[in-house]
């Protein structure tokens, strides 16, 4: 597989079963390099597979992947040593404070000048908001300190990517608001690839997503051009009035490919699916503005909730439950 | 900010990344816990107490009762050297296999449970190193403390009751023994655990191997001179300076070196094919 440079990981047909269960069915992937790509998926798509299998900790069944240009088979050793991988539930040593662990962890990357590495494991307590805990066994952290724990021993080593596997699931909204803080922070440092199913979360920091389904992605790209929905770009319109023959008029122009009507409390809502969205923009409104009896009270390009997208996909990809 | 230019980055060997790094940790888990003087005070405290009654205590009371085993050995004190060496050679080669058992059955389990041996993986280790590195810090610190100190405890005693140093060469000899058969049972356990995933199957191999080798031994003589069950028995004699056929006693010997050094290979190749 050859190595664009554009794409911090891409995989082909990479594919996992564990006996009977095909965890991952061919799954490709490109994620590009500097993102923050949010890999979505209902409980058991198959997200800590893949994570995994990038990261060498499981081998795949068949299909190749590359990270940083390097195989995740073959040279899984140069690959984790620029990556940062928070787990879905962080361990750390027990028997050390959150310093210590720090510690030992940079000393996987760094032998020296250990001041510098001190320097820099302080850095990261502060960066997580753990400075006045770093003495402390982590035996007592609670799930909030752990996960931002988790996340300063993952970026310690200055990594060009982050792996983080549902790293606010089990968090109260104050701890996932730190967490994604934190995210947002470290941005512009490394690319982050994390998964969720929090869709909130993903809207508010990705801005590149995937939708893993079965073992299969279902839907990947920058976020904008999922959240248009599969309909493409569509408007709504709320019109007052009669409408006269504005259906069959829109229905005539090659762009609009599809519309409908509704009607809410006397208003007649119409929602137009597009197919050139610049056109769209210069003449819809004002093909509507031409209709005499009609008034326009709204007038807008929808915007999907990504909650609505995913469910979409989930559903139509044969996952009802 | 610390820049990244800042810091060297280790330069080590693919094949054995991270290996120094997880030494330091499992030498810190023996030596920085309470660990180590538990254990420091557990052999040395068992095994001395033991030997003390055999040396102080129980000639006297046997030769006070008239025991046969007292002039059959020769008095008093010879009757005394006799079963402390039977004590610490013999019983004490199967309680310190029983300990390098009980020590490391969860070295690598409970890490893979916890999910500790997943996040040092995900860092630039190669998986070997983190086998090695246990097997390593464990063979110190079984050496030092279950081995070593008791055995120091012991030749102090021997030389208050005798007055004199005790001869050191077959004395060193017969804890030589021990050593070997102490390790084939670490490297054993260490290689069960990189195969089974609880630990009743872990214990119940490598505990039975110890209990009850010795009956199947006697069934199946042949692999008296394969395993290392006879060892125990040959260390005592070896320190009390008694001439063993040299078969005998190499070829268990030699053979349980070679077990050890298998288990060695099949625990970190069965390592490396680990999923996580």
């Amino acid at each position: 597989m050859s190595h664009t440079g554009d794409f911090v990981i891409e995989t082909r047909g990479l594919s996992k079963s564990f006996g009977d269960v095909n965890a991952l069915r061919g799954v490709d992937l490109n994620v590009p390099r500097h993102s923050i790509f949010g890999f979505l998926g209902p409980n058991g798509a198959g997200k800590t597979t893949l994570m995994k299998t990038l990261l060498g900790l499981s081998r795949p069944t068949s299909g190749s992947g590359t990270i940083f240009g390097h195989d995740i088979v073959t040279e899984s050793v140069s690959i984790r040593e620029r990556i940062g991988y928070l787990p879905q539930q962080p361990r750390f040593i027990e028997y050390m404070t959150a310093r210590e662990n720090l510690l030992f962890a940079a000393k996987f990357f760094f032998n020296g000048p250990q001041a510098k590495i001190r320097e820099r494991c302080d850095e990261m307590l502060e960066l997580v908001g753990l400075a006045d805990k770093a003495d402390r066994p982590t035996k007592g952290f609670s799930g909030g300190e752990k996960q931002r724990l988790g996340i300063a021993l993952a970026q310690v080593n200055y990594p060009d990517l982050l792996v983080l596997d549902e790293p606010a699931s089990a968090l109260d909204p104050l701890g996932r608001q730190s967490v994604l803080e934190i995210m947002e922070r470290l941005r512009k440092h490394t690319t982050i690839f994390y998964s969720t199913h929090i869709l909130d979360d993903v809207q508010r920091v990705s801005d590149t997503v995937a939708i893993l389904n079965r073992g299969q992605v279902v839907a990947s790209g920058p976020i904008e051009s999922i959240l248009n929905g599969k309909d493409g770009v569509v408007y709504s319109i709320s019109l007052k009035g009669a409408p006269g023959n504005l259906g069959e008029r829109l229905s005539k122009l090659s762009w609009v490919t599809h519309t409908s009507v509704s009607q809410v409390n006397g208003t007649s809502v119409w929602q137009v699916s597009v197919s050139d969205e610049d056109t769209a923009e210069v003449d819809l409104l004002r093909q509507v503005l031409a209709e005499p009896a009609a008034t326009v009270t709204e007038f807008s390009r929808k915007k999907y909730e990504l909650e609505e997208v995913f469910m979409d996909i989930v559903k139509g990809d044969g996952n009802d439950s | 900010m610390t820049a990244n230019s800042e810091l060297q980055r280790v330069n080590e060997w693919n094949g054995l990344r991270g290996f120094a790094n997880l030494l330091r940790k499992e030498n810190r888990a023996w030596w920085s816990t309470r660990r180590w003087w538990i254990n420091a005070l557990l052999w040395p405290g068992m095994l001395g107490g033991l030997v003390a009654v055999m040396l102080f205590m129980l000639p006297t009371v046997a030769e006070a009762t008239g025991d046969p085993a007292v002039a059959a050995a020769g008095g008093p004190l010879p009757f005394g050297l006799q079963m402390a060496r039977t004590i610490f050679f013999e019983m004490g080669s199967m309680a310190l296999a029983i300990g390098a058992i009980v020590l490391s059955q969860d070295l690598i389990l409970d890490e893979k449970h916890s999910g500790v041996t997943e996040w040092l993986l995900a860092k630039p280790v190669a998986r070997r190193s983190y086998v090695l590195a246990k097997a390593v810090a464990s063979v110190l610190a079984i050496l030092v403390l279950l081995i070593a100190l008791p055995a120091l405890v012991v030749y102090l005693m021997y030389f208050a009751r005798l007055g004199s140093p005790y001869p050191l060469l077959p004395f060193l000899g017969g804890v030589g023994i021990m050593i070997v058969h102490t390790l084939f049972y670490l490297s054993l356990t260490l290689m069960l655990s990189t195969i089974f995933n609880s630990r009743a199957p872990i214990l119940g191999i490598a505990l039975g191997a110890v209990m009850s080798g010795g009956l199947i031994g006697s069934i199946i003589q042949p692999l008296m001179y394969v395993m290392p069950w006879a060892l125990g028995k040959f260390a005592a004699l070896v320190a009390d300076g008694q001439p063993i056929p040299a078969g005998l006693l190499w070829a268990p010997l030699t053979a349980s070196i070679l077990w050890g050094v298998v288990f060695a290979i099949v625990a970190t190749a069965k390592f490396e094919r680990m999923e996580f």
